[in-house]
């Protein structure tokens, strides 16, 4: 399925390619890290805390050690090795006390993973439980401290606030105008708060790791189901006290990552078994309930909004409070945190704001990035709050948010000023708006009418924004060489891991040089000894990066190819034009080489030659982000905002609390298509990923923080069942002038704010004002019931005990 | 799986009787989708698999007019959903077997399996209870027969004695012009437990059968609340009562699935709408 609608000004950029990988990948052929063996490898099987907190007493490793075929029994004992991408909080095991219901206490390596597992079970672990952290509020009193050295933990200065003798792992700031004076002044104020639970990623693949520690050298190879590559090397080389290079990443085929795969995971501990194996290669897999109990999830979050507005519907004062409950570390979560400091406002210009965004410890599974990076929660909040103000201004909900919109000339929550470069907020949700046919919300008489049918209609919909939450120095670089056939092998550092960049750069090369994407294969394993480097693949951030990366490759190795044949033809390469992978002169094209001529250099009828293999290389940097002041928060941390806009038509079963959604209509300001089959993919299936997290997904927890649904039977993901019966993705492109193309981003964008629409949908069926996800039957059905007009929500971490 | 066991394949009953009580942590193989779920999770110490699908006993799925319907152990959950002859005679099996789990699961799960794991939740014997299901029990010394709503003792437990096996159950014949339908409701369109199912059937005579789901700690039949509807004459009134009613015989609990206050309302909903659907008028 595609938009049939859309065409492209350009031959291959903006063009319906299918995936390059799509043909190894259904057919079976493509090799992921679990499929591959070595000789001698074992296998790594782990024991998970059962309690979220406990003082580990002693462990007994005698009979799990005595079982023949087990290599290595590991306790945190045997290493001191701290982890961590922005906090060093992390150990590869367990070590005096567990902090969350799935930490790692013990690992044991074997020669198969029946043995490893049996190992397992001889393990004798004596534990004293402990009264775990919650939730925020209790994290907040820090009674507690889910890290008693939180003073000392190693951080990245500046960036990171981690408060004294708290359970707060950063504490992230950002002001701007005169607060008190704008609320003093507006004609209403209007405060909320709102939540969300933790969320699972599923991934189809489970994360893996196969580790070989070679004794001798005490370099380290990596194969690993990872997302980051090149931030592995780097936390890796820092944990273990070995240089950079002494790491070697491989990524194979990767199944899926939604941001749980961005960060380090299993690779440290796989380590320490391969060194305590005599180094072995050691595979270690998550099991699906490991991944959902033990890898990390998305934060939970509470957001607390106060915003002031003026009659006519000006918003002029907004206070915001982000609280995320990213659970026992800190993982990529403090930078969750910090991202919701210069994007936390929505897309609206807002003179006189505050925003205060804690990343909490508690005993929970720990978070880490999930598509979307905390902008999905922030937009809940953000976008509820913004359809409340509506209705409390009697104002309608799109022409509020018309009023208060960035546009060319405001400046962002950071201080960035908004150009037509930027993309449009107005436009994307002016497209969506009319898409659903919206003349403005029901009365209280129509809704009344309705309900007697037994179902009630609503439309409602969202605002959305993100630029990659990235540091300032982010760098992609790309190498391609041709070949004798004239064909092109592009080695890249990012790893395409189903959003598909190996497509993208093989198109956009392909326009450049004007040959087909065919002749352009892309290197689908990514090797750190060979691949140039890539900051991380994450943030929606490589069709720009990378993109631009390539663009600079492509054009020196056109460069490289012109030169050499304006030699050989006896011109100018200035003279020289190109197309369909042949060079000839502007004037007289007869005058013409082919590429495959010069590809690895050009032999005159005498034998001499000139030139040698045409490689070529670019590199990109995000061009003039500045670090935000640490008090204030001013600052440019967005190298490229996407602005979308999600407009929902569903209707509620009055009795039941079933929604069915009719149409969601999403519209992306990304510049320029790339890849239409890609868009219009990631599109519909970040809908539905958002779409879980409107109607179903979250974590639960029982009063002792046991996690109560770790596995498929009880955390749901929606199915091909619960799809909406319309999904129309809208492609606006106003261009960004320093865009590949004039592209933006757009890998995440899709699952934001899908449940803000939903919420404010429903809000136009019900008349109800729903504050939590997920807006389950149970949810909804409860909230007619209770008669109320604003659900505050249920009490989830009230269920019965083990 | 920690579980190390012996794997038997019987030729014969008398091979899989003698199988069965060699060990009290003996345990029966047929679809195997609840089994292997207990043995991936090392929640049960299994010593030897006792596979009787080769048993012809448990390959039946025989209509016998007068006596009615026997589906032996074996026998698949798509083979319910796609018989003609299901459909037609008992469409609220028909319907709750379409319910179950996802299609690939249905190509294992079998329907005497459903009703052994004795789950509160399943979705089978809510139809199946209605129908006045008789469950065929063969022990060493004999065979006996029990009525399906005495069948469930508790929470994952029947009356099955140690050495005893299921082979088979028999559904009476329906009688002609009877109606009947099962409704649910889960979390999800896709495939999923069921927050609560009803069943309900409506013979010509105009008398009621009733069966619940994941609203007690075994599937029930709901004799009393039958009475009561068959007193009062099965109407759209009597529909409303009965949906106030139910309340008053069952007793859902708070788990993770649901809260008992949502189970409350959606068996009271999901009653309603089957005997308004019964009566030929869609709620």
């Amino acid at each position: 399925m595609t938009d049939k609608q859309y065409e492209s000004k350009y031959k291959r950029v903006g063009q319906r390619y299918n995936r390059k990988d799509a043909q190894e990948k259904v057919t079976g052929q493509a090799l992921y890290t679990y499929d591959l063996e070595f000789p001698g490898m074992l296998h790594a099987r782990c024991l998970f805390s059962p309690y979220a907190r406990a003082k580990i007493v002693s462990i007994d490793t005698s009979k799990a050690k005595a079982l023949p075929g087990v290599r290595a029994v590991l306790t945190g004992e045997d290493s001191d090795i701290l982890v961590g991408l922005y906090m060093q909080d992390k150990r590869a095991l367990s070590k005096g006390e567990t902090r969350y219901h799935g930490d790692i206490v013990a690992a044991v390596a074997a020669v198969d993973e029946d043995t490893a597992e049996r190992a397992i079970s001889l393990l004798d672990v004596k534990y004293e439980p402990l009264e775990p952290v919650h939730n925020v509020d209790e994290a907040l009193e820090a009674k507690t401290l889910v890290h008693d050295d939180i003073n000392h933990l190693k951080h990245i200065e500046g960036v990171f606030f981690p408060q004294k003798d708290s359970n707060i792992a950063s504490w992230n700031k950002s002001r701007k105008g005169d607060l008190d004076k704008a609320f003093a002044e507006a004609d209403l104020v209007v405060e909320n708060e709102f939540s969300l639970p933790a969320v699972a990623h599923v991934p189809m693949e489970t994360h893996v790791a196969i580790v070989q520690e070679d004794p001798y050298s005490k370099k380290i190879r990596i194969w690993s189901s990872a997302q980051s590559p090149f931030a592995i090397r780097q936390i890796m080389a820092d944990s273990f006290g070995i240089s950079e290079t002494d790491v070697e990443v491989h990524i194979p085929f990767v199944g899926g990552g939604f941001g749980g795969k961005a960060g380090i995971h299993l690779e440290p501990l796989a380590t320490l078994l391969s060194r305590a194996a005599g180094g072995a290669p050691v595979k270690l897999r998550a099991t699906r309930e490991a991944e959902f109990n033990t890898l990390p999830t998305r934060a939970g979050m509470r957001g607390r909004i106060k915003s002031g507005v003026t009659k006519d519907g000006k918003i002029t004062a907004i206070r915001v409070n982000y609280d995320w409950d990213s659970g026992a570390y800190a993982d990529y979560g403090v930078n969750v945190g910090k991202t919701a400091v210069y994007s936390g406002l929505g897309p609206y210009a807002v003179e006189n704001a505050s925003i205060d965004s804690k990343t909490i410890y508690t005993n929970k599974v720990f978070s880490t990035a999930y598509r979307g990076f905390g902008h999905l929660e922030t937009h809940w909040s953000i976008e509820r709050q913004i359809d409340i103000l509506s209705q409390k201004l009697g104002i309608d909900p799109y022409e509020f948010r018309m009023k208060n919109l960035l546009e060319p000339g405001t400046r962002t929550m950071s201080g960035e000023l908004i150009t037509e470069s930027s993309g449009s907020p107005k436009d994307c949700l002016t497209a969506v708006v009319k898409e659903i046919g919206w003349t403005g919300r029901k009365t209280e008489e129509e809704r009344q009418r309705e309900w007697k049918t037994g179902k009630v209609r609503g439309k409602g919909f969202a605002m959305l924004q993100k630029a990659p939450a990235m540091p300032a120095n982010t760098a992609s670089s790309v190498i391609m060489q041709m070949n004798g056939d004239g064909h092109v092998k592009m080695m890249i550092g990012a790893v395409d891991f189903g959003q598909g960049a190996n497509t993208v750069m093989a198109q956009i090369a392909a326009q450049i040089l004007d040959i087909p994407i065919e002749h352009i294969e892309v290197m689908s394993e990514i090797d750190t000894r060979a691949n140039p480097y890539d900051w991380n693949t994450v943030a929606s951030k490589y069709t720009f990066m990378g993109g631009n990366a390539v663009i600079k490759a492509s054009k020196e190795m056109l460069r490289k190819i012109k030169e050499v044949a304006a030699q050989a033809l006896r011109t100018e390469p200035e003279m020289l034009a190109h197309a369909g992978g042949e060079v000839f002169h502007v004037h007289n094209p007869e005058r013409r080489l082919s590429y495959k001529d010069i590809a690895l250099g050009y032999m005159y009828p005498g034998g001499n030659s000139i030139g040698g293999p045409v490689i070529s290389s670019g590199s990109s940097i995000a061009d003039g982000l500045s670090n935000l002041h640490p008090e204030t928060g001013q600052g440019l941390p967005a190298l490229d905002w996407t602005f979308g806009a999600h407009a929902v038509e569903l209707e509620v079963d009055v009795e039941t609390g079933n929604i069915e959604i009719l149409k969601i209509a999403s519209a992306f300001d990304i510049g320029q298509v790339i890849n239409e089959k890609l868009v219009y993919g990631q599109i519909t299936g970040g809908v539905v990923q958002g779409l879980g997290s409107a109607i179903l997904e979250g974590y639960k927890f029982n009063k002792n923080v046991q996690l109560m649904n770790p596995s498929f039977t009880d955390n749901k993901i929606p199915t091909m069942k619960d799809m909406p019966k319309e999904i129309v993705p809208i492609y606006i492109e106003n261009p960004q002038h320093d865009g590949p193309f004039g592209a933006r981003g757009v890998g995440e964008h899709p699952m934001i704010s899908v449940p803000s629409a939903i919420g404010n949908a429903i809000y136009d069926a019900l008349g109800i004002n729903f504050h939590v996800l997920p807006l389950s039957p149970e949810a909804i059905m409860l909230g007619i019931l209770s008669g109320k007009k604003e659900i505050l929500g249920t009490d989830v971490e009230n269920l019965p005990g083990h | 799986m920690l579980s190390r066991f012996d794997y038997f394949k019987p030729h014969n009953l008398n091979e899989a009787m003698q199988y069965l009580v060699k060990d009290e942590k003996t345990f029966v193989l047929a679809g195997g989708t609840d089994l292997m779920i207990l043995l991936r999770r090392n929640l049960i110490d299994a010593r030897h698999i006792l596979d009787i699908k080769s048993l012809p006993e448990t390959q039946v799925f025989e209509f016998v007019e007068g006596a009615g319907l026997t589906i032996g152990a074996s026998v698949v959950v798509n083979k319910i959903v796609d018989s003609e002859l299901v459909k037609a005679k008992y469409p609220a099996f028909n319907e709750a077997a379409a319910a179950l789990a996802s299609f690939q699961l249905r190509n294992r799960a079998t329907v005497v399996g459903n009703i052994c794991n004795a789950s509160p939740g399943a979705d089978l014997p809510p139809a199946l209870l209605v129908f006045d299901t008789v469950v065929n029990i063969v022990g060493l010394n004999g065979s006996r027969q029990v009525k399906l709503h005495e069948f469930f003792t508790g929470v994952k437990r029947t009356v099955l004695q140690p050495g005893e096996l299921v082979v088979s159950i028999t559904i009476p014949e329906p009688e002609p012009g009877e109606k009947s339908t099962y409704l649910r409701q889960a979390r999800l369109r896709g495939h999923d437990l069921a927050t609560v199912g009803v069943a309900s059937r409506l013979k010509p005579d105009g008398k009621v059968a009733l069966g619940i789901c994941a609203v007690a700690p075994t599937p029930l039949r709901l004799f009393a609340l039958e009475d009561q509807i068959s007193q009062r004459g099965l109407s759209e009134e009597t529909a409303v009562w009965a949906a106030q009613e139910i309340k008053n015989h069952i007793r859902p609990i708070t788990d993770v699935r649901s809260s008992a206050a949502y189970r409350l309302h959606m068996a009271s909903v999901l009653l309603k709408r089957g005997l308004l659907k019964l009566l030929g008028k869609e709620g």
